[in-house]
C-alpha cells in the first residue's frame, strides 16, 4: 500500500543503537495505523504482567498512512504504551506537527525500547538518528525545554517532551508538542520518564507518495470543501471547544463542585465569550482543516486553550469562576507536563474531602492559588503532591471519600456529567484505557441533539458501540475527532485514494470492530472484566439538584444492563470477556 | 494582475498549502520542496508568529536573473535547460520562498492561474486577487 | 403567548445575524412549533442541534409557557 513510508525506527535505549525495519504490512492491512496498528504492535511485542514504568514497556509513537498527505486533520499521533495509571492499553492521540515531521522523516512509527542510563533526548534529522545528553534540561518545564531546543535547531524542528511530572514518574504525566498540544491521559509521560528520555526532537524534510497524486489531490481537496468544512465541524474554528461550555450547562452535564451538581450559575464569567476576548490567533496541527487551537493572553498569562475539560475541572468542577485562574492552571498543568483532567479531579476530590472533614488536603473549592500551587507539587511530588499525585482511586483506598471518587479502573473521571447522558457512564466504563470521553462521545447523541433520551439505558449499548466503533477506527487512519461528519464512505474513499488498495465502508466498520477488540484483548490479558467496568458511587447514589437533569441518578440495574447491550452487541461473554473464536480473529 | 494575498487572522498553520504545492508539482507530498512555505509557530511558547513564504509576483528574481531563465508575464516561468542554479534568485527573493534543488530553480507558477494552495486553504487566509 | 427564541453557533444566520428575537405563538406550542413560526424548519437544517428552554435542554417536541426562552443550538459534536 501506498501512503505509508513501510519504514519502522526502532530504538533500543538501553544499548543506545536503533534500526530500521519494514512496517508489518500484514497488521496494517487489518488496524491501518495510529491508535489500532500501534495497539497490535503492543499486544504481540508484549508480555502481560509488565510493570508500566520498567525497561520492559515500549512507547510506540504511531502516525498513519495519511499522515502528511492533504487529507484534512490527519497531522495527529497515536502515542500507546501500557498504561502506569490503569494497567490497561492506553493510546493517546496527539496534535501539533510532531506526525507530519516523523513522517517526512520517513518514518510510519517510532517504537522505543528499554532506558537510556541517565537523561537524555532523540535527535532526528531524517534517516540520521543520535542520542543526545539532557543532563541541562533535566528538571526543566516542558515549555522550558522546548524552548531551550528550538533555539538549538530552530522551530522547523517538531519537539515532544515531558515535564517534571515525566521525570518523577508521576502516573499522570504527560508528553507535550508544540507547547500546547498533549498526549495527556493514562501516564504516557511517565513512561517517558522512565526511559529517562526528556525529548524526542525530529525534522523531517521527504515526503509522502500517493498513486495518482494530481487527481487525487484534487479530489480530496473536493471533498474538504464539500464536507470538512461544514458548518458541523467549522465551528471548531469560531469557538473552539469553549463551544460545549454553554451546551453542557443548559444540558445540565457542566459538573459542579467535584461532579456534586451539574449546572453553574456563574457560567458567564467563564465562558467563550468571556475567554475569547482575548483571542491572539488560531492554530490547527499539521494537515489541519478546521485549527480548533484558541491562542490567548490574559494579562500575563499564554495559552493555546484552554479545552472544554480544563476549563471544567478549573472552573465549576473546583467551584472557580475566575477565567484567569482556569488559564493559568491550564499553563502550569502544561508546563509540568501534567494530565489537566486527572490532576484537577484529585485536586477537587482534596478539595471535597478537606470541606467535608474527612482529611484535611489544605484545599477548599475555590482556592485557587493553591490549586496552581498544588499542580507544581504534584508534578514534582513534593509536600502534599506526593500524596495528591497517587489519584483519587489510591488516595481514597487509603483515606476514605470513595463516595465521591470518580474514575474507572484508575482514571479520573472527565468533565461531562453521565447522570445527564446515562449512555456517558456506560463510555467510561468500557473506554479501553479507563474512564475517557474520546471513545464514545455520548452527548453528541444523548444530550447535543433534538430527539434521543438521555435519561434510560435502553439502546445504549448499540449507540457506545457504534460511537465507540466510529472512533477506533477514525483514530487508526488517523484523523482528529473534530471532523465529526467523516463516515464510513468518505473514510473508504480516502483509504483507496491513498493507499491504492480497495477499501469499502463495510471495511471501516470492520476495522473499527477489531480495534475496539484488540484493545480489549489487550486488558483482558492484564486480567480485566466486567467487574472492571465501573460506575462511581456518586453516580448511583446522589442525584443531581438543578439543571436539564435534576433529580436523574442511574440505578445500577440500569448501568449493568447498559453493559449487558454493549457486550452483547460485540459478541463478549456476559462477563465482559472475549471468547476464544473472536480473539483468534485479531 | 492577481498575485497571491495572505491573511494571518485566518491562518491555522496546518501547511496544507505547501503539501498542496509540491503534490502538483512534484508529485509527493514534501513541503521542504514546495513554492510556498506559510508557516506558523510559537515564540518561545509566548507569542505567536508567522512565516509568511509566498510569492507576491514582485518580480525581484525575475530582474535579477543573469541568463534569462525566468521569464514573468502575469507568472513567473523558470526555463530549466537555461537556468544554471546560481542561486541569484533565492538569495535575492524578499520572501525567501524560491527552492534551488538539485542545481535548478523552483519558482511558485501560480498553477497557470488557479492556485491549487488557494484551493486546499480551510480558512480562506490564502486569496489570489 | 410571548416567547423569545435565541440561536446560538452557526444558527444565528437564520436571524440574519441578530442572535434573539420575540415571537407570537399559540396556547400549548412545542419548541418545534415556535422554530417553524420564526421560519427554522430544524429537521431541514443538517447542522440543527438541540433545543433549551430558560437554560435546559429539552426534547423539541416539549412545550412552551408564556415568557419562556427558547434557545437553540447548532450540532456540536467531539470530545
Amino acid at each position: 500500500m501506498l501512503g505509508y513510508q513501510n519504514n519502522v525506527l526502532r530504538v533500543d535505549l538501553s544499548r543506545k543503537e536503533c534500526k530500521a525495519e519494514p512496517l508489518n504490512m500484514n497488521w496494517a492491512e487489518k488496524y491501518i495505523g495510529s491508535k489500532g496498528l500501534a495497539i497490535k504492535y503492543l499486544y504481540e511485542e508484549l508480555k502481560p504482567g509488565i510493570d508500566p514504568l520498567s525497561s520492559e514497556n515500549k512507547l510506540i509513537f504511531m502516525n498513519g498512512p495519511m499522515t502528511g498527505t492533504t487529507v484534512p486533520c490527519s497531522g495527529k499521533l497515536a502515542i500507546a504504551g501500557k498504561s502506569p495509571a490503569t494497567g490497561t492499553i492506553c493510546d493517546c492521540s496527539i496534535g501539533g506537527h510532531s506526525a507530519l515531521n516523523i513522517k517526512y522523516a520517513g518514518y510510519d512509527a517510532i517504537i522505543l525500547e528499554g532506558a537510556l542510563d541517565k537523561p537524555g533526548y532523540l535527535l532526528i534529522e531524517n534517516d540520521k538518528v543520535s542520542f543526545e545528553d539532557a543532563s541541562s534540561l533535566w528538571g526543566k518545564g516542558s515549555h522550558d525545554a522546548e524552548t531551550a531546543l528550538i533555539e538549538q535547531y530552530g522551530h522547523d524542528y517538531s519537539v515532544l517532551s515531558i515535564g517534571p511530572a515525566g521525570e518523577t514518574l508521576c502516573t499522570m504525566a504527560c508528553i507535550n508538542s508544540d507547547y500546547y498540544r498533549q498526549a495527556g491521559r493514562g501516564g504516557m509521560g511517565a513512561v517517558m520518564g522512565s526511559k529517562n528520555l526528556k525529548a524526542i526532537v525530529v525534522r523531517g524534510t521527504g515526503g509522502v507518495k500517493i498513486p495518482n497524486i494530481v487527481e487525487a489531490t484534487k479530489r480530496i481537496a473536493e471533498i474538504e470543501r464539500e464536507n470538512t468544512l461544514l458548518e458541523d465541524n467549522t465551528f471548531v474554528f469560531d469557538f473552539g471547544t469553549t463551544a460545549f461550555l454553554e451546551a453542557c450547562q443548559d444540558g445540565g452535564i457542566l459538573p459542579k463542585n467535584n461532579f456534586s451538581d451539574a449546572t453553574d450559575i456563574d457560567w458567564t464569567k467563564y465562558n467563550g465569550d468571556v475567554l475569547l476576548e482575548h483571542l491572539q490567533g488560531k492554530r490547527g496541527c499539521g494537515s489541519c482543516g478546521l485549527g480548533c487551537g484558541n491562542f490567548l493572553k490574559i494579562g500575563d498569562v499564554v495559552c493555546e486553550g484552554p479545552e472544554y475539560e480544563s476549563i471544567a475541572v478549573a472552573g465549576p468542577n473546583a467551584g472557580n469562576s475566575d477565567p484567569v485562574a482556569i488559564v493559568k492552571a491550564n499553563q502550569v498543568a502544561d508546563n509540568m507536563g501534567l494530565d489537566t483532567i486527572s490532576a484537577g479531579d484529585t485536586i477537587i476530590w482534596a478539595m471535597e474531602m478537606t470541606e467535608r472533614g474527612v482529611h484535611d488536603f489544605g484545599i477548599r473549592f475555590g482556592e485557587m492559588d493553591k490549586y496552581i500551587e498544588y499542580l507544581e507539587l504534584m508534578a514534582r511530588k513534593e509536600g502534599v503532591g506526593a500524596e495528591l499525585c497517587l489519584g483519587v482511586k489510591k488516595l481514597a483506598k487509603k483515606y476514605g471519600g470513595e463516595d465521591y471518587a470518580l474514575e474507572v479502573k484508575g482514571l479520573e473521571y472527565p468533565q461531562y456529567e453521565p447522570r445527564g447522558s446515562w449512555g456517558m457512564s456506560l463510555a467510561y466504563a468500557v473506554s479501553d484505557r479507563g474512564a475517557c470521553h474520546m471513545r464514545a462521545y455520548a452527548p453528541n447523541e444523548e444530550v447535543f441533539a433534538a430527539s434521543i433520551p438521555p435519561y434510560t439505558a435502553e439502546g445504549k449499548g448499540e449507540m457506545v458501540f457504534r460511537l465507540g466503533q466510529s472512533n477506533a477506527v477514525k483514530f487508526s487512519l488517523c484523523i482528529c475527532d473534530f471532523w465529526a461528519t467523516l463516515d464510513y464512505e468518505i473514510m473508504a474513499e480516502l483509504m483507496t485514494l491513498v493507499t491504492g488498495r480497495e477499501w469499502t465502508a463495510d471495511d471501516m466498520a470492520d476495522v473499527g470492530t477489531r480495534v475496539l477488540n484488540i484493545a480489549r484483548a489487550f486488558n483482558q490479558r492484564e486480567g480485566f472484566s466486567a467487574k472492571d467496568d465501573t460506575i462511581p458511587r456518586r453516580i448511583v447514589n446522589e442525584a443531581l439538584s438543578t439543571g436539564a437533569a435534576a433529580g436523574q441518578k442511574i440505578p445500577m440495574e440500569a448501568f449493568e444492563d447498559m453493559k449487558q447491550q454493549y457486550y452483547a452487541v460485540l459478541g463478549w461473554n456476559a462477563d465482559g470477556t472475549l471468547p476464544e473464536s473472536l480473539l483468534a480473529t485479531l | 494582475m492577481k498575485r497571491l494575498k495572505f491573511s494571518k487572522e485566518k491562518c491555522i498553520g496546518c501547511q496544507l498549502c505547501a503539501q498542496a504545492c509540491s503534490a502538483t508539482h512534484d508529485g509527493v507530498f514534501m513541503p521542504s520542496r514546495a513554492r510556498i512555505g506559510i508557516e506558523s509557530y510559537y515564540d518561545r511558547g509566548g507569542v505567536l508568529k508567522y512565516k509568511d513564504a509566498y510569492c507576491n509576483l514582485c518580480g525581484i528574481c525575475f530582474k535579477n536573473c543573469p541568463t534569462g531563465a525566468i521569464t514573468m508575464t502575469d507568472k513567473i516561468l523558470v526555463d530549466h535547460p537555461t537556468c544554471i542554479g546560481c542561486g541569484t534568485c533565492a538569495a535575492k527573493c524578499p520572501r525567501k520562498v524560491v527552492k534551488i534543488i538539485d542545481k535548478k530553480s523552483y519558482i511558485c507558477d501560480t498553477c497557470d492561474g488557479d492556485p491549487m494552495c488557494v484551493k486546499v486553504c480551510p480558512q480562506g487566509a490564502l486569496q489570489f486577487v | 403567548m410571548k416567547i423569545t427564541i435565541t440561536l446560538r453557533g452557526t444558527l444565528v444566520k437564520y436571524f440574519n445575524g441578530k442572535r434573539d428575537r420575540q415571537i407570537e405563538v399559540p396556547e400549548g406550542s412545542s419548541a418545534e412549533d415556535a422554530l417553524l413560526a420564526a421560519g427554522i424548519d430544524w429537521k431541514a437544517i443538517d447542522s440543527f442541534g438541540f433545543v433549551a428552554i430558560n437554560g435546559k435542554r429539552v426534547m423539541i417536541t416539549d412545550t412552551l409557557n408564556d415568557g419562556d426562552e427558547l434557545k437553540a443550538y447548532s450540532k456540536i459534536s467531539g470530545g
